[in-house]
């Protein structure tokens, strides 16, 4: 019996005449990859902004182990466990790199209404954004201020703020959006690895198609906010809808 | 950077703190120092406030007050990215509180004096606090419309209150002998003095913590920092509380050392110049409000007069606020981080040789 941690219940978002997110039902099971694909404005950066409370949906529920936490707000989600990486960078630009992976550290914290000592006093944070530095490998610019991280430094960081507070699950909006081809793979090795290590569950968009049919459990189509077709890799690869839409991208496994 | 580390704690404190040390220092002996250069006594004629270092002392205590209230201004608007336009608000109704407290409380000069300083406080933070619930929601400049709109509604009812006299406040006689500032303006001056060492020890101590932390990033990022879990209005709203409370402070400071109680104290100038001055110091760092409060403010004592050069006279005073206005804009465009953050970033990008600097923001402990 595969159990569902989070759940969407035919989620919808409009924006004005706009429907982004078009009545989308989906279960991410416990400890799989799920990957959402889909053409550019297909609706997942959205999807993921209802998932995660950055917006409120027009319809539709959302569950998670089972409780409705629909209108839980944003840093509620994100105590109950839910994380997320964001397709444009969002990070703390003037403060440093290790700065910007404490905060997130201390988020879950009981110390954070402690006005008195000073915050690197609690050694355990500032050892568990160094840890978590250190695999995304970006140790060695803990000291530097975020905004003059190259791209790709910006994307590591993006991802060590995600696990810096040690989520159950992981939503990952293109976490290699903009990065260098070669750089890739070394990100996606530091996925696999948090994936190898058990317990988490992945929701990945991503447009790299080699990423998504190697790494994924499970694959949701969406185009035009509508949810196409679901299936493992073999399935999808196989699916002629989804070649239809998707035909250009999905050349790229084969080749 | 190791030999640093392996020094004693104290060492370390008194090297970084260095400056601000020098600063205190001079600012202890300044009144003897002008005293002794002048010939006048520190401690005025024969209970008279007379003479150049008394008048000194008053010109100073305007500084601290003003520096209080920049400071307070800071940790909200430099630290905490909120902008308000009601912070005299907050200053206003302490001096109000405290004029209350001193005059209709029928207390004793001392007991009604904490009296005024604790509900003063208390008053704001809780104002502070609640005007964040009600309004915090509304984002940025809609935020500070908002403040303003409050502010200037509680300035034209105080202004026609018949409780505090109207528009003609009340004057302030009953104090505490010893903070008498027409008597004793040199401890009054000391008083002022320990009240600003005492804020800027507090809030750099906050910003160091993990909640002035949390502060800052909802400074930098406030839809990330709630992302990661901060339910960012509950720190928004302890900062203006907190910033409410210091700023009531220094409206308690401003009536007694005038001596009155009006509503010139609720007007917007005690928002725009306690803004101007953090901007044109530097926003979100420790030294920026004082610089641009002792700039600002000594400036306009010094020059706010009559020139005569040869035959012309050239009267500043009346042109004071256009000469601000172009002092504003060449700061806002030539050192957008205000004076501290230029010089700050300035000697970062010259020391080469130390460990890759932040830039000032990011700093944000060091200054
Ligand atoms: N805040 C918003 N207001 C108005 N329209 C929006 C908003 N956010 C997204 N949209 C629109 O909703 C549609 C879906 O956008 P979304 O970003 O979710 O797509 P996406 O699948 O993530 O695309 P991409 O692959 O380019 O990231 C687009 O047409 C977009 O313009
Ligand atoms: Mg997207």
């Amino acid at each position: 019996m595969i159990e569902t941690i989070l759940e969407a219940r035919r989620l919808r978002k409009q924006f004005g005449g706009l429907v982004a997110v078009d009545d989308v039902s989906l279960k991410v099971a416990r400890g799989s990859v799920h990957s959402i694909i889909g053409p550019n404005g297909a609706g997942k950066t959205t999807f993921f902004n209802l998932l995660t409370g950055l917006y409120k949906p027009t319809n539709g529920q959302v569950f998670y182990k089972g409780q409705d936490i629909t209108h839980a707000p944003l840093y509620r989600r994100a105590h109950l466990g839910i994380g997320r990486s964001f397709q444009i960078t969002n990070i703390f630009p003037n403060l440093t790199v290790l700065e910007n992976v404490r905060l997130a550290a201390q988020a879950m914290s009981n110390i954070n209404f402690r006005l008195w000592r000073r915050a690197e006093s609690y050694t355990d944070f500032t050892h568990r954004a160094l840890e978590v530095l250190e695999l995304v490998g970006l140790r060695d610019m803990a000291a530097l201020p975020a905004n003059i991280l190259p791209h790709g430094g910006k994307r590591k960081l993006e991802l060590a703020i995600l696990l810096a507070p040690d989520p159950e699950v992981l939503l990952l909006d293109e976490p290699t959006a903009g990065m260098a081809s070669e750089q890739v793979p070394e990100l996606m090795a530091t996925i696999a690895s948090i994936r190898q290590r058990g317990g988490k569950t992945i929701v990945l968009v991503e447009h790299n198609m080699n990423v998504v049919m190697s790494a994924s459990d499970v694959i949701t189509v969406m185009n035009l906010g509508k949810l196409l077709a679901e299936g493992t890799p073999a399935e999808i690869s196989a699916n002629k809808t989804v070649q239809s839409v998707y035909l250009g991208e999905l050349y790229n496994v084969e080749g | 950077m190791k030999a640093v580390k392996t020094q004693p704690l104290w060492r370390r404190t008194l090297q970084s703190n260095i400056g601000y040390l020098a600063v205190v220092f001079f600012l202890v002996i300044f009144p003897h120092l002008v005293g002794w250069m002048t010939g006048d006594s520190p401690f005025g004629v024969n209970g008279r406030p007379r003479g150049q270092s008394v008048f000194w002392q008053s010109v100073f205590i305007e500084v601290f007050i003003l520096t209080i209230l920049a400071m307070s201004y800071n940790l909200i608007f430099g630290f905490t990215g909120v902008i308000s336009f009601g912070h005299a608000l907050f200053f206003g109704l302490g001096g109000y509180i405290m004029g209350l407290a001193l005059e209709r409380s029928g207390l004793g000069a001392e007991a009604a004096l904490l009296l005024g300083a604790v509900i003063g406080v208390v008053v704001c933070g809780v104002l502070g606090f609640l005007m964040g619930l009600v309004s915090l929601r509304l984002r940025g400049v809609y935020f500070a419309i908002f403040t303003l709109a409050i502010a200037e509604m509680v300035a034209i009812y105080i202004g026609r209150w018949p409780v505090t006299n109207a528009e003609d406040g009340f004057p302030l006689a009953n104090m505490p002998e010893l903070i008498n500032p027409t008597r004793n303006r040199l401890t009054y001056y000391y008083l002022a003095l320990l009240l600003v060492i005492i804020t800027f020890l507090f809030i750099r101590r906050l910003m160091n913590s993990p909640t002035g932390k949390v502060l800052l990033a909802i400074r930098e990022n406030e839809n990330r920092a709630q992302a990661i879990g901060y339910n960012t209005l509950t720190y928004k709203l302890l900062a203006i509380a907190l910033a409410g409370m210091i700023a009531a402070g220094a409206g308690m400071l401003h009536v007694i050392l005038n001596r009155k109680v009006g509503p010139e104290i609720l007007s917007v100038t005690y928002t725009v110049d306690p803004l101007l001055m953090t901007i044109i110091g530097g926003v979100g760092t420790f030294s920026g409000p004082i610089i641009g409060a002792a700039g600002l403010h000594l400036s306009e004592r010094i020059f706010n007069r009559e020139f005569v050069i040869g035959t012309t006279s050239v009267n500043i005073g009346e042109n004071w606020s256009l000469i601000l206005g172009i002092i504003f804009v060449v700061v806002v465009l030539v050192f957008p981080q205000g004076i501290v953050g230029t010089w700050t970033r300035w000697r970062s990008r010259r020391g080469t040789a130390r460990a890759p600097a932040p830039t000032v923001r990011a700093a944000n402990a060091g200054d």
